[in-house]
């Protein structure tokens, strides 16, 4: 893959807004790291913070922008700088069949027909797959269809990848051999979690909460006191769902 | 009906798209030019006979395909054989047979790209009127992909239904959450289509 040095994502005084709630309320950062984790509890605007660095969203105010593209107003370029794997695969499979799936984004990026097929069959051959072009993406089981959603975006090599808690609920051989397609993945990844244990290897980690960045740094320092204030908000957790 | 492609390989799976449909098209009006009810045996049986040459048991998915012709089938037979009329009514369900087993045959043989390829070239003139044949395939795709998942969802809403309900049968209220859940894979399926880049034309 193309990347050399990480990818530079900036964002500048951030607002987005989903209907009338105000979900995530100014956040400025620059993230020059590798690996990096955002970490909150359900509802605290992380998965809206994630679709707003894929660009999928509008902000209110503010913008974000990887090495310099405005990825919310400039989709071509976007397309070569962020990826997204979303939480459930169901939601990302577009297409009927296996390759036209893995075909669609190169596609999108400017690929011709023929070299989008080539680059689409030579990417599921590279995860072993080079037998499943001519499959019904309805068939396919869930660790297949999270794999195919995989394997579709890494054949588009962005510069970085956004993932929104892609593995919840598969089995736990599955999830590893997932994880570890990621490890081998040469350009950025933000982890979208609410379970430390999953960016504990991370460079850098941001706790989200309430739509604002409560903390953010190495996950030996995170990580501690995102798990004491959740255990402690355990014993009473329904009282703020 | 939607039955798709199958994965018992053929020998039609090697003709052209475009070949197939044309021959689809020619036995067609060949079949609805027959006026003897003894001659309809001839497409029903030469059918029978290029599904079989998938084997037989390509030819039984073959008929499985058809199952939702029996209800016409006897609905024809019912109201022909009140008007002592049978051979007229054996007349029109051959046709109707023969026609959409041999369409369910090309469907069955075609790959749904060659497919809408196909459909692409032949709606490429309407781009003069400024509709965009890349979209018209493109949403194809999308029905084809979202049905079975349309399905899913309410055999999981009876499911659940079931779950909780004294009646086993679900009831009208699954209908509203149903179309909602629908409108959900829209939105879901609109942002998966923006991140990779939009509809193409």
């Amino acid at each position: 893959m193309r990347t050399s040095g990480p990818s530079s994502i900036a964002i500048d005084a951030l607002r987005c807004r989903l209907g009338e709630r105000e979900v995530i309320c100014g956040i400025d950062l620059l993230l020059q790291d590798r690996r990096i984790g955002i970490l909150g509890r359900n509802g605290s605007g992380k998965s809206t913070l994630a679709r707003a660095m894929a660009g999928l969203i509008d902000p209110a105010s503010g913008r974000v922008t990887i090495d310099g593209a405005d990825i919310a107003r400039d989709r071509r370029a976007a397309l070569a700088k962020v990826g997204i794997l979303f939480q459930n695969p169901e939601h990302q499979i577009i297409f009927p069949t296996v390759l036209e799936e893995v075909r669609f984004g190169l596609e999108q990026m400017g690929h011709p027909k023929p070299e989008a097929a080539r680059r689409a069959r030579a990417a599921l051959k590279r995860f072993g797959r080079g037998d499943w072009g001519g499959r019904s993406t309805a068939a396919l089981s869930q660790g297949q269809k999270h794999l195919l959603c995989l394997i579709s975006l890494l054949a588009m090599e962005p510069a970085v990848l956004i993932l929104d808690e892609p593995f919840s609920g598969l089995d736990i051989p599955t999830e590893r051999a997932l994880r570890r397609v990621l490890a081998s993945y040469p350009g950025t990844l933000v982890q979208i979690t609410h379970d430390p244990q999953v960016v504990a290897g991370y460079e850098r980690v941001l706790w989200i909460e309430a739509g604002g960045l409560r903390a953010d740094g190495p996950p030996g320092q995170v990580i501690p006191d995102y798990l004491a204030e959740m255990t402690a908000e355990g014993a009473d957790a329904f009282a703020d769902l | 009906m939607l039955s798709l492609t199958s994965e018992i390989r053929t020998p039609f799976h090697a003709v052209p798209a475009g070949a197939k449909l044309a021959a689809l098209a020619v036995l067609s009006v060949a079949t609805f030019s027959i006026s003897a009810p003894a001659l309809m045996l001839l497409p029903l049986t030469g059918t029978a006979l290029l599904y079989l040459c998938g084997g037989l048991r390509f030819a039984r998915a073959g008929l499985r395909a058809l199952r939702p012709l029996w209800p016409f089938l006897a609905l024809l037979a019912i109201w022909h054989g009140l008007s002592r009329d049978l051979g007229n009514g054996a007349l029109l369900g051959g046709r109707l047979l023969s026609t959409v087993a041999l369409a369910n045959l090309v469907t069955m043989t075609t790959r749904l790209e060659d497919m809408i390829a196909m459909m692409s070239r032949i709606l490429a003139p309407l781009a003069w009127l400024g509709v965009r044949p890349g979209r018209i395939a493109f949403a194809i795709g999308l029905v084809l992909r979202l049905t079975p998942v349309l399905l899913d969802r309410g055999r999981q809403l009876s499911m659940s239904w079931r779950a909780r309900a004294r009646r086993r049968r679900p009831g009208w209220q699954i209908v509203l959450p149903l179309c909602l859940s629908a409108l959900d894979d829209a939105d879901h399926i609109a942002e998966a289509v923006r991140a990779r880049g939009g509809i193409p034309d």
